[in-house]
């Protein structure tokens, strides 16, 4: 019963953050000075009739928490509204920027999570002080450097100095780059955990029995840490937006990242608005999905 | 084998360290920074030109006697750039670190001070923008709040807030418990004195070791924002502004990319090995733990808020 509270208590959580997130995104988006009609004015030359109509026409004269109402009553149907600048329905134009940011979450997800935990088992199963240097080193290195400079550094060394890979297309470096800082978030944290999982009885009686050490580390402390290895991947999702976003600008894919940017620069609120909600509204469910998963398998919790 | 391997890491390794007052290589992350400080502030002198001259017949040429690091695609002097861009770097990155701080920090302990509800509903508030990434929220807010030094400076600040806060609220919590804190309350301290007397000087070590943590993070933030387009203005460029710049001409100008470059990961990984070392010194019991001090908060919030409640 408890747990179910528990339980329930993190999905009402996840609820508010998201709602807040939304409400936070649209006002935002609604103050920001100069909007599409001054740009477009400025561009096309619109006269201030020309632009006071278009404001009408879109909606922009009413009330901001009346356009809120409106706009979340559309988006709940499904309806995203048009983007102002290429006339296409933004729902269409997520969908398709969606399955690149994806493809490129995703593999860069798996990679940085399995590099984090291969580093930290090995480390565990053999200690050593080459292992945990290579671990600091990562560690530092995605705190201090910014992926978008490891990506411009890989595009000079491997595509025009070595001139072995091609400078634009292929997710390869993508995901290199994002997994390596993905896994210096959670790596060092991951070996404490697996430290501390050594000392637990049954890997005692595990040693004790003459199992090898790296059958220890994978059947006997790895599935003891297993709900901290759930709860840190959910702290990696951060990095992961962060590191979408500029990896597609650097290599053009188009992907959400590209298309909200572009959205930005040209005011095209709808687009903003409805990217950024979908980025926050996915975020806010893998957490809430992590936590309550956590509060289901760990009795302690709930 | 893990057992011998453990015992041999204990017992055969190497002795902990001598504690030297002055290691080798923190000598020399301070030097960098302080000459990236010096740099800054001594720009004009350091260079005539200027680092917004356009010199359209001289662009991407590598390094002369005019130009000792070369000129980037617009002709402008790299050398005077990355001069003046420590300066807005190190500004920029300073004032958003100042604002998480006053924010986190500042408006977290009077909270925290002043009872139940008002910490309650900060860190409700908290709580509810932190489900949206650091780089996303000040994103947002500079589109909010309209470009320039001023927005990106307090978009920084409050994208770094809620990490300030969160490292606030513990350490307060570890030290509002201890005797001496329940001491002073017994004598009917009241809670602005108690604040100040008792809890500051005894949380100072690690919010300073917070602040030299944040401020690499900041860094690193602001030139993300650049490279996006949202970040400092053309005008007074940072290091990141200029990676951004010429990232679309890596393969003619390599130069005027890499001097940038390199000089923001020096000193970003300057500025975290030094907050590494107060970390160790400065803040014995999370410094023992030695993970990234986010990743602890939030975990003690996921793990244990039934035990606190209990």
């Amino acid at each position: 019963m408890a747990r179910m509270i528990a339980v329930s208590a993190s999905l009402l959580r996840g609820l508010l953050q998201a709602a807040f997130i939304v409400m936070l995104t649209f006002f935002l988006c609604r103050v920001m000075p100069g909007d599409v009609v001054d740009v477009l004015g400025l561009e096309g030359g619109l006269t201030a009739e020309q632009q006071a109509e278009m404001r009408h026409s879109l909606g922009l004269d009413k009330p901001l928490p009346l356009q809120f109402v409106d706009w979340v009553g559309q988006a709940l149907t499904g309806d995203f509204g048009r983007s102002i600048r290429f006339d296409r329905p933004v729902g269409d134009m997520l969908g398709t920027a969606l399955p690149v940011t994806a493809q490129l979450a995703a593999l860069s997800f798996c990679f940085g999570v399995a590099l984090a935990l291969l580093l930290a088992i090995a480390a565990t199963a053999r200690p050593s002080r080459w292992l945990d240097a290579v671990i600091d080193f990562v560690n530092t290195w995605s705190i201090a450097v910014p992926t978008f400079c490891t990506g411009v550094a890989a595009i000079l060394i491997f595509s025009i100095w070595l001139g072995w890979l091609p400078v634009i297309g292929g997710l390869l470096v993508p995901v290199l780059v994002i997994g390596i800082d993905n896994a210096g978030q959670i790596v060092k944290s991951l070996r404490e955990e697996l430290r501390e999982a050594v000392m637990l009885p049954h890997v005692r009686t595990a040693r004790a029995k003459g199992l090898s050490p790296w059958r220890i580390a994978f059947a006997h402390v790895l599935p003891a840490a297993m709900p901290i290895v759930l709860a840190l991947s959910g702290l990696v999702l951060g990095g992961l937006v962060a590191g979408s976003l500029t990896m597609e600008v650097l290599f053009a894919l188009p992907g959400l990242g590209s298309l909200t940017l572009n959205a930005i620069h040209g005011r095209d609120y709808p687009i903003i608005l409805a990217a950024v909600t979908l980025i926050a509204v996915v975020l806010v469910a893998i957490n809430t999905i992590v936590d309550m998963l956590h509060r289901l398998i760990d009795p302690r919790l709930a | 084998m893990v057992i011998q391997a453990l015992a041999q890491e204990s017992g055969l390794g190497r002795a902990p360290s001598q504690r030297q007052l002055w290691p080798a290589g923190l000598v020399l992350t301070c030097a960098i920074v302080l000459l990236v400080v010096a740099a800054g502030l001594a720009a004009p002198w350091l260079t005539a030109n200027s680092p917004l001259d356009q010199d359209l017949l001289q662009i991407n040429k590598g390094p002369s006697v005019d130009f000792p690091l070369g000129t980037d695609h617009l002709g402008r002097d790299v050398f005077a750039r990355l001069l003046y861009g420590a300066r807005s770097t190190l500004g920029i990155s300073l004032a958003g670190t100042a604002i998480a701080f006053a924010i986190g920090a500042g408006l977290g302990l009077l909270a925290l001070t002043f009872g139940r509800w008002p910490a309650a509903v900060l860190f409700t508030l908290i709580d509810l923008v932190r489900a949206l990434p650091g780089t996303l929220l000040a994103l947002l807010l500079i589109v909010g709040l309209g470009t320039g030094p001023g927005p990106l400076i307090l978009a920084l600040g409050i994208s770094f807030a809620p990490l300030v806060a969160y490292v606030t609220r513990a350490t307060y919590q570890r030290e509002a418990a201890r005797d001496y804190v329940q001491a002073a309350a017994s004598f009917c301290g009241g809670r602005l004195h108690i604040l100040r007397r008792h809890i500051l000087p005894n949380i100072a070590g690690v919010l300073v070791t917070q602040a030299a943590i944040i401020l690499p993070r900041c860094i690193v933030t602001e030139s993300v924002l650049s490279f996006l387009g949202v970040g400092s203005s053309p005008d007074a460029p940072t290091w990141g502004r200029m990676i951004a710049d010429s990232s679309r001409f890596v393969e003619r100008a390599p130069h005027a990319i890499l001097v940038p470059l390199v000089s923001l990961v020096l000193l970003t990984l300057s500025l975290s090995a030094i907050g590494t070392y107060l970390r160790r010194h400065l803040d014995p019991v999370r410094g023992e733990t030695d993970g990234p001090p986010e990743d602890e908060t939030q975990l003690a919030d996921l793990a244990r808020p039934s035990l606190a409640s209990a």
